[in-house]
């Protein structure tokens, strides 16, 4: 249901007809000041479409008015930040993906390898030492012999010693 | 970035391989009976044992070492075997290559016909091995095994 203001908005305009016309001016306490009123409103916006229109700009003025708005617009966007490029660079690029994996494997076979190889020292002798992986002598020839190994670090030299072989007379040591 | 991607790649991979590959057979295994014993004038010690003349003074107190036996055997394969002899001694070698430069091997030392001592060692490059032997008169019998 249209309220009174919307009613007399649409009398101003003259767009009430039939039942609903006469409904409205019944309802107007003074209908010769509400007349008045309407012829006024009519006039005034006669005038202002008479005297408002938009003036019609110079082909000078129009270009003026074209530059202006191009530089309000760049003034504007300078101020704000750039926006980000639509394909942004990374630093993992598909070549330096590609280094870093094969350093990376480079580094893992080097690591495997010594970790592998350090397993299998006997008794944890350094693999750039001579490592003796066993020794024996024979018990019916000397029994009272007793073997020991150790390393001179002086030139890196590893000593089996052997003590308690039977014991030679001196014509043994001939060439 | 492809050719050294590739240069890369291929050095890695023959680092990887030669850590695999068994001792290149161009080195030379110096074997030696050595008799140690102190006399008044001590005659000079053998050029093969130059380096460790130091060492082998300090481990027996001896002031003499002289070669009785040796022999010194270049590898070609690896896989050898050879004796360094004196009269009454010698020192069987038996090798198996192994990897990084070194070998397996297998030394026997018998007292004519008699094996008085058995030993498997990992011989390793600038490693030398000394064995301590029977005592021979007022002298000690040594062994020696050098990659050269």
């Amino acid at each position: 249901m249209k309220t009174f203001e919307e009613k007399w908005t649409a009398w101003l305009d003259g767009q009430l007809t039939g039942k609903e016309l006469v409904e409205f001016e019944a309802s107007l306490p003074d209908k010769a000041a509400a007349e008045l009123e309407r012829q006024d409103a009519h006039k005034l916006g006669a005038f202002l479409k008479e005297h408002l229109e938009a003036p019609a700009m110079t082909n000078e003025e129009f270009f003026h008015h074209q530059l202006r708005g191009q530089i309000e617009r760049e003034s504007a966007s300078e101020g704000r930040p750039a926006e980000a490029p639509e394909a942004r660079e990374t630093w993992w690029s598909i070549g330096r993906l590609l280094w870093t994996g094969a350093a990376s494997l480079a580094i893992f076979c080097v690591c495997t390898y010594f970790v592998i190889t350090g397993d299998n020292n006997p008794g944890g002798q350094s693999t750039y030492l001579t490592q003796i992986i066993n020794a024996r002598v024979d018990p019916a020839v000397s029994p009272n012999a007793t073997i020991s190994i150790f390393e001179s670090k002086e030139n890196r030299v590893t000593v089996l010693w052997v003590d308690g072989l039977q014991s030679l007379p001196s014509e043994y040591a001939a060439k | 970035m492809s050719a050294r991607f590739l240069a890369f790649n291929a050095a890695l991979l023959t680092f990887v391989l030669s850590q695999g590959a068994p001792a290149m057979a161009s080195e030379s295994v110096w074997s030696g009976l050595v008799m140690a014993n102190n006399v008044p004038e001590p005659t000079p010690i053998p050029a093969e044992l130059n380096s460790l003349e130091a060492t082998l003074k300090k481990l027996f107190g001896y002031n003499q070492f002289q070669v009785i036996g040796e022999s010194r055997k270049t590898l070609k394969t690896g896989e050898e075997d050879w004796l360094a002899t004196s009269k009454y001694f010698s020192l069987h070698v038996d090798s198996k290559a192994a990897k990084r430069s070194s070998y397996v091997l297998t030394l026997q030392l018998f007292q004519e016909q008699k094996l008085l001592l058995e030993t498997k060692t990992k011989l390793s490059k600038s490693s030398p091995l000394v064995i301590k032997g029977p005592q021979v008169g007022d002298g000690q019998l040594v062994l020696l095994v050098v990659i050269e």
